[in-house]
């Protein structure tokens, strides 16, 4: 009995996380109508802060060897700061693989070669600076708090307390400002008609820059999430986790958030109902999962049917 | 001094010259010339294709002309982006509503104010708007897109009123709309007018709009056919002919 609790555990942690890093190519989907694949290195090299912020060192294959911040934050502290490290990153991927096109109305294929170039780089440079070998955090960042929680009977790992707890928050924050304020209003605005947007006087490229700043913040938290619970396996780290968001993305439904919710939820699940012996089919799994529901529901779980404008 | 003051006042607030727009090879509005006064409900008419919203898209630099410039208070507005000109006082209410129909009527009206920082302002003209069309007040939590089509008709006039323009740029507010419904629009509009807004009112309803305006100019493929006061225009037989479509 327990063991299913757990295994309940595991499955909404992880899907949690790829709730929260979904949702950032929804966020720049619903605005630009277009996938950023450079998410994954982001979501990589938000990994690789928290491990560098909460003062680990470089190993021995990088052309920074050996070095290391002269600090080291608490783990709560470095995961903020490496989203936001991460969210200066993504707009980076911004001014250099969107805008351009977009200033010349390129079709929206040439955005999916820019970006994913972008991340290719990305990806090199992670590998140039610290070499391709793994890191993990140290089993003492979450401080004080012990390794596993008495849950009901079950055994639960504080890491997929702190999964869920962070995306929970994270994500409640993120539907509260999409919702409630003002600037969340104006990003849906652009997203729903950007032309309308302008004629109220809503910046849309002030917008664009906001959607991929957020969507970078989250990709980044997702990897420090991440690299916390099973550690960083090196600058490929992310690409499977891209794979994986964008497959929940669509099953979510195209910019819808709580449809990516769900979605995230139920691959989690789906892949922790997996026997660990078959542990290496996960991903098949999750993709056959996908492939089944897409089948029956093209527009996803929660997205609209696709419906032509006049 | 004097005699500069008055100069200034004689400044139209919008003046168009020779205005030529282009959509690749079509040619939608050919050098024409107008003017508007602060103050004053000029109708501008024409049979479908005319160039009618082509003229407010230049106004609001949705589109940048081929030739010719746009005014505004004296100033081109040649490389000013469309959201400046909601702050510079040009509000625009789009062809076809466009409501943002996943967000309910008083997001919308809210977005209408996004260039105010003015909250009490703000909260004082929603009141003012639910006035002017109560039936927006009863429907004030309930999504854009789930309003008939007249509703969503007041909340796109209702939310371009929201900027507090000092221009209003209305782009055939009365599409789609039963007979009851045009006039209670034209009313509107005519209220509007009576409290000092400038308007550049398009309507393919041409009595209904010359009813309510001091001016009218009639386009015709993309040129001026017909211009001068309200009465004159309705009653000349050009307005008819060039609805018509003969010569
Ligand atoms: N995006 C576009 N691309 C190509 N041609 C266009 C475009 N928009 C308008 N046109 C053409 O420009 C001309 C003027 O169009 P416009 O929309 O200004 O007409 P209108 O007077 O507003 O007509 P209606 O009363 O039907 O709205 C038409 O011949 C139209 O076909
Ligand atoms: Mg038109």
């Amino acid at each position: 009995m327990d063991t299913l609790l757990q295994i309940l555990f595991n499955g909404l942690s992880v899907g949690a996380v790829y709730a929260l890093f979904a949702l950032g190519y929804t966020l720049v989907f619903s605005v630009l109508g277009v996938i950023n694949f450079a998410q994954g290195a982001v979501f990589t090299l938000g990994a690789y802060f928290t491990y560098l912020l909460i003062g680990g060192a470089v190993g021995a294959n990088g052309l920074l060897a050996g070095l290391a911040l002269p600090f080291a934050l608490p783990f709560w502290l470095a995961l903020p700061l490496a989203g936001l490290a991460a969210a200066l990153v993504s707009l980076l991927v911004e001014a250099v693989a969107f805008r351009p096109l977009r200033r010349r109305r390129a079709e929206p294929l040439l955005y999916l070669i820019t970006s994913l170039g972008a991340g290719v780089i990305l990806v090199n440079l992670i590998q140039l600076l610290m070499g391709a070998e793994g890191y993990s955090l140290p089993a003492d960042s979450l401080g004080a708090l012990p390794v596993a929680l008495n849950l009901g009977g079950a055994q639960v790992r504080t890491v997929q307390l702190v999964l869920l707890g962070v995306s929970a928050l994270v994500l409640i924050g993120l539907t509260l400002w999409l919702e409630g304020s003002r600037g969340g209003k104006a990003l849906q605005a652009v997203s729903e008609d950007a032309t309308t947007a302008r004629l109220l006087g809503i910046d849309s490229d002030g917008m664009i820059l906001l959607s991929f700043a957020v969507s970078g913040f989250l990709a980044g938290i997702s990897g420090g999430l991440v690299g916390l619970s099973i550690s960083i396996t090196g600058p490929y780290f992310g690409i499977g986790f891209g794979l994986k968001a964008l497959g929940v993305l669509v099953l979510g439904g195209l910019g819808s958030v709580p449809g990516a919710v769900l979605a995230g939820l139920i691959i989690g699940l789906a892949e922790a109902l997996v026997p660990s012996e078959l542990s290496g089919y996960k991903d098949a799994v999750a993709f056959a999962f996908l492939f089944a529901v897409l089948l029956l529901r093209p527009q996803g779980l929660l997205g609209r049917p696709q419906v032509t404008k006049v | 001094m004097n005699g500069a003051a008055n100069a200034l006042e004689a400044l139209p607030l919008l003046e168009l010259r020779r205005l030529t727009v282009r959509y690749g090879a079509v040619t939608a509005l050919r050098g024409i010339e107008m003017q508007v006064q602060q103050g004053e409900l000029v109708t501008l008419l024409g049979s479908n294709g005319a160039g009618k919203s082509t003229t407010l898209r230049a106004i609001s630099r949705l589109i940048s002309p081929a030739a010719g410039s746009v005014f505004w208070r004296g100033a081109d507005l040649a490389g000013v982006a469309t959201e400046t000109t909601v702050r510079l006082g040009i509000g625009h209410c789009p062809e076809g509503r466009r409501v943002l129909g996943r967000q309910s009527v008083a997001a919308n009206l809210e977005l209408g104010a996004w260039i105010r920082r003015d909250r009490e302002g703000i909260a004082a003209d929603l009141e003012r708007c639910y006035g002017l069309f109560p039936r927006l007040a009863e429907r004030r939590r309930q999504l854009a897109g789930s309003l008939s089509g007249g509703e969503q008709q007041m909340l796109a006039i209702a939310r371009a009123l929201m900027a507090r323009p000092t221009l209003l740029l209305l782009d055939e507010p009365s599409l789609g709309l039963a007979p009851k419904l045009v006039a209670e629009v034209m009313a509107t509009l005519a209220e509007l007018h009576r409290g000092g807004l400038t308007m550049l009112l398009v309507e393919q309803n041409a009595t209904a709009a010359l009813e309510i305006a001091d001016r009218g100019i009639v386009l015709e493929s993309g040129a001026i056919r017909l211009s001068g006061p309200a009465a004159e225009v309705l009653a000349d037989p050009a307005l008819r002919a060039s609805y018509l479509g003969s010569g």
